[in-house]
């Protein structure tokens, strides 16, 4: 009886463990998100960039985006939220949006488009998967040299 | 047939096995993959050269029962003095290599006395103090090595003019003396004569000596210290005698080795190369209390084998160069199994 | 009169010898500090530092002293368990404190794995364990470098290409951490007049201090004391010696694990091949310098340890420097020490052993005598 309550109690702690990693590749998943303000072409119509964007993550603000500029900033977790504040023409009043988004989990880079979001457009058009290239080798980044090998040259 | 397989395998042990296994088809590999076979055989051969004495020293230490000299930094410690100061008090060519020889001579013993004492007041736990006495020997040496006066151009940093340089080369002192001594060429294999007759003579004599009263004295006081007390052996004398012997021949080890590979090296250069050694005797079928001359023949030749071999064949077959790897893994894989076998602990 | 005073000549004789080593490093610390000319802010910061950082990878050594197997050198392993579950935790691009947590739930099974197989491979060289765990760590790092050099990214997936070697298979010689650098460090961490104090660092050292106290008096604590007193009492006792061993080493190679884990997150960054190479040894020596010996460590040991031996690592360079005008001097003076102290712990644990031996046999031949006379 003894026996079986410890193995209960076995199993549950690993089911425990385990649910907390589970818990850890959702929480824990990181991004990078890019966030642009440029000209949308989607579905032959064209969505025009803003004249300026404020991009506010975390109650501070991040950049200041004028046409054709580009932010970034790493989260962690599946949601991101960031407030916009919006200038649409010169001149205009600025209006303030809070932006909600889930991130896809096997993006590690990801593109959102700001004038494809505010016109409500399917989430494909404003939102992609940034690839960064591959960044060339580095100069001496080879396999490890023979001062790391513990029986050094005999 | 299985059963007598099966003993064999049992006394031969498993790693030894693998490892010559390992070797062999290594030979049969290199023609198929098309390595240049005598060149092989060449460096082999050279290597064991340089590498012989160095295992050879194992062996008195082993058959006092002081266990395997992890220690052995220490030694190669007394051969780097000898070489710097010969080489600092202005000899060239083998006179230099000779009066290394001899000046290391006395650090040798004198270090050796010293180690031997502590060995002696720490019965049992030998090895890993050993090991600890080469790591601190080493690192105190690198201190030693910048604040020595050393002043020879060639040997200390061209800018500061003292220091002692990591690598000093030996061009114009005693560089291949030995290897090139009645070297023979038979077509592409060329044989260094010189190195191999001085470790035949230093093997014969360690053979000689075992065989001497003092050193049946000696394997008595390995196998059973309270019979040899009671036969009235001195037991502490005999494991001091040892310990210098071991301490001697890692000295000159080191400048055998030097004058083959044609540098020295200084610093931490030192600090594990007792692993290698201590490995191939025991590929060579040696155990932590019984050692044979047959057994650091037979060791640097496979251990040295496996070492020059495995990176060019690897290379033909699979394109990488996985030896360094497989050599770490193989060298201490197999110190791990002579240090568990349960006959050996019995000690 | 003069006994108690000779008595008290001997206690503090023997008060000396039994923590040469932890006085010999405040001599050392009380000569280099001055020298070397820090500010005292800069050196308490650097401590604390280096006290968040290094504390609870020597905690990971506590145990397998406790059950008379020495100073386990073999927690490299847990090291390398570590590292492992940091590159597939850094190739799943999982981030801060979730994936320091996730790290080391990842670490576990290699690390129970690996202590597994370094347990049973100690209870075949019984007697000379020490030599033998730091061997095993040498052949285990052949193996990590099998795993990590060649099979990563070949048999093992790794998906992202900026931990790859240029070869596409293989980890690169260093492995960003950036994304956790520090997380657990500077959460709730304290800026007291200039001087960062990382609370929860020192909260998880301090809830494993108790953990470890807490795990003495545990059953399986008080049967691994009696291993180490005695094996063969042990034995008698019906305790499964063997098997107790085996736990008490696979218990201070997952601790190892989340120090190493630990350890790194503070650093920021993994240099895949040599990361481990040095911290047992820097470890051990640590507990060393704190007054600990082969058969005896506490946690106060460790704390002492942490500070002296950092005090020294932090000042000899620049001492050195400024004695020799070499700072390379400096540099290997402290390795040097470090050997050093090892080697002294060593030597003075075997001959205490002897000496301990040597009393029993004189009591013994005493009793006899005694015995003889009462025929």
């Amino acid at each position: 009886m003894n026996n079986k309550r410890k193995w209960i109690f076995r199993g549950c702690t690993l089911l425990v463990v385990l649910l907390i990693a589970a818990l850890m590749f959702v929480v824990g998943r990181g991004h990078t998100v890019y966030i642009d303000n440029k000209t949308l072409e989607y579905n032959g119509e064209t969505y025009n960039a803003l004249q300026k964007v404020e991009v506010w993550v975390n109650g501070e603000r991040l950049s200041k985006l004028s046409k054709r500029d580009r932010t970034m900033t790493t989260t962690i977790g599946n949601g991101f939220e960031m407030k916009l504040i919006n200038t649409v023409n010169k001149g205009d009043e600025p209006t303030e949006v809070t932006v909600n988004l889930s991130l896809p989990y096997g993006w590690d880079g990801i593109l959102v488009n700001i004038p494809g979001y505010l016109a409500n457009l399917p989430q494909e058009a404003w939102m992609s998967e940034f690839i960064i290239e591959a960044a060339p080798p580095e100069e001496g980044e080879e396999e490890p040299g023979e001062d790391e090998i513990p029986t050094a040259e005999f | 047939m299985k059963a007598k397989l099966a003993s064999f395998v049992a006394s031969f042990g498993l790693p030894r096995l693998i490892i010559t296994g390992f070797l062999l088809a290594l030979f049969i590999l290199a023609p198929i993959v098309g390595v240049d076979l005598p060149m092989q055989i060449t460096n082999v051969i050279n290597r064991f050269s340089w590498n012989a004495i160095l295992v050879l020293a194992m062996v008195p230490m082993v058959h006092s029962g002081c266990g395997l000299n992890f220690g052995l930094p220490l030694g190669i410690i007394s051969g780097l003095l000898g070489a710097t100061l010969s080489l600092e008090f202005g000899f060239t060519g083998p006179m230099s290599f000779v009066m290394a020889v001899v000046i290391s001579t006395p650090f040798a013993l004198v270090l050796g006395m010293g180690y031997g004492a502590l060995l002696n007041r720490i019965k049992g736990g030998e090895m890993m103090i050993a090991t600890y006495v080469g790591f601190s020997s080493v690192s105190f040496m690198c201190m030693m090595w910048l604040l020595l006066p050393y002043h020879k151009a060639d040997m200390v940093w061209g800018l500061a003019g003292k220091g002692l340089r990591t690598t000093i080369s030996l061009e114009g002192y005693y560089d291949k003396v030995l290897s090139n001594f009645l070297q023979i060429n038979i077509g592409k294999i060329s044989i260094p004569t010189g190195a191999l007759l001085l470790f035949a003579l230093l093997a014969v004599a360690m053979w000689a000596f075992l065989h001497t009263k003092t050193g049946t004295a000696m394997t008595a006081v390995g196998s059973n210290p309270t019979f040899a007390k009671a036969a009235g052996i001195k037991v502490d004398k005999i494991r001091m005698l040892s310990v210098v012997m071991s301490t001697w021949l890692a000295a000159i080890g080191i400048l055998v080795y030097e004058q083959g590979f044609g540098f020295i090296q200084l610093y931490m250069a030192p600090f594990y190369m007792a692993l290698p050694a201590v490995s191939a005797i025991l590929i060579g079928g040696a155990s932590v209390n019984k050692a044979t001359i047959v057994n650091v023949i037979l060791g640097t030749l496979l251990f040295q084998g496996i070492v020059t071999m495995t990176p060019t064949v690897m290379n033909s077959v699979i394109h990488t160069d996985m030896s360094e790897v497989i050599r770490v893994i193989a060298s201490n894989g197999m110190i791990l199994y002579a240090l568990t076998r349960r006959s050996e602990v019995s000690r | 009169m003069s006994g108690k005073q000779q008595n008290a000549g001997k206690t503090a004789f023997t008060f000396l010898r039994n923590n040469t080593v932890p006085l010999m490093f405040i001599l050392i610390c009380a000569v280099c500090i001055p020298i070397s000319g820090f500010s005292p802010s800069y050196l308490l910061n650097e401590i604390i530092t280096r006290l968040g950082r290094n504390a609870f990878l020597i905690l990971s050594l506590l145990i397998p002293i406790m059950a008379g197997m020495g100073l386990n050198f073999g927690m490299t392993l847990g090291a390398m368990a570590g590292e492992l579950a940091l590159i597939f935790v850094s190739d799943w691009q999982i981030w801060g404190i979730p994936g320091v947590v996730l790290a080391m739930i990842v670490s576990i099974p290699f690390s129970v794995l690996l202590g597994w197989v370094c347990g049973k491979i100690l209870n075949m060289a019984k007697g000379r364990e020490m030599i033998t765990s730091y061997i095993i760590s040498f052949f285990i790092n052949g193996i990590y470098q099998l795993i990590v050099l060649y099979l990563m990214g070949s048999v093992i997936p790794i998906a992202h290409s900026s931990i790859k070697l240029p070869r596409g298979y293989g980890i690169r010689n260093t492995v960003s951490l950036l994304n956790m650098r520090q997380c657990i460090d500077n959460l709730l961490a304290v800026r007291i007049a200039g001087v960062k104090i990382p609370v929860l660092t020192l909260l998880i050292i301090a809830l494993m201090c108790i953990l470890i106290v807490w795990f003495r008096r545990t059953k399986l604590g008080q049967d691994m004391r009696a291993v180490g007193q005695d094996i063969q009492v042990a034995r008698d006792a019906g305790i499964n010696v063997e098997r107790t061993r085996i736990i008490s080493i696979i218990i201070s190679t997952v601790l190892a694990g989340f120090g190493m884990i630990l350890y790194l997150q503070n650093i920021g960054n993994l240099s895949t091949y040599s990361a481990h190479s040095q911290v047992g040894m820097f470890c051990i020596a640590a507990l060393l310098v704190g007054g600990a010996s082969v058969d005896h460590a506490s946690i106060g040991n460790v704390f002492l340890g942490v500070i002296l031996f950092h005090t020294m690592f932090i000042v000899a360079p620049q001492a050195g420097a400024v004695i020799t005008g070499d700072s390379m001097i400096g540099e290997y003076f402290r390795v040097f020490v470090s050997y050093g102290v090892i080697t002294l712990a060593l030597i003075m644990y075997e001959m205490k052993k002897r000496r301990q031996k040597a009393n029993i046999g004189e009591q013994l031949a005493l009793a006899q005598k005694e015995e003889e006379q009462h025929e």
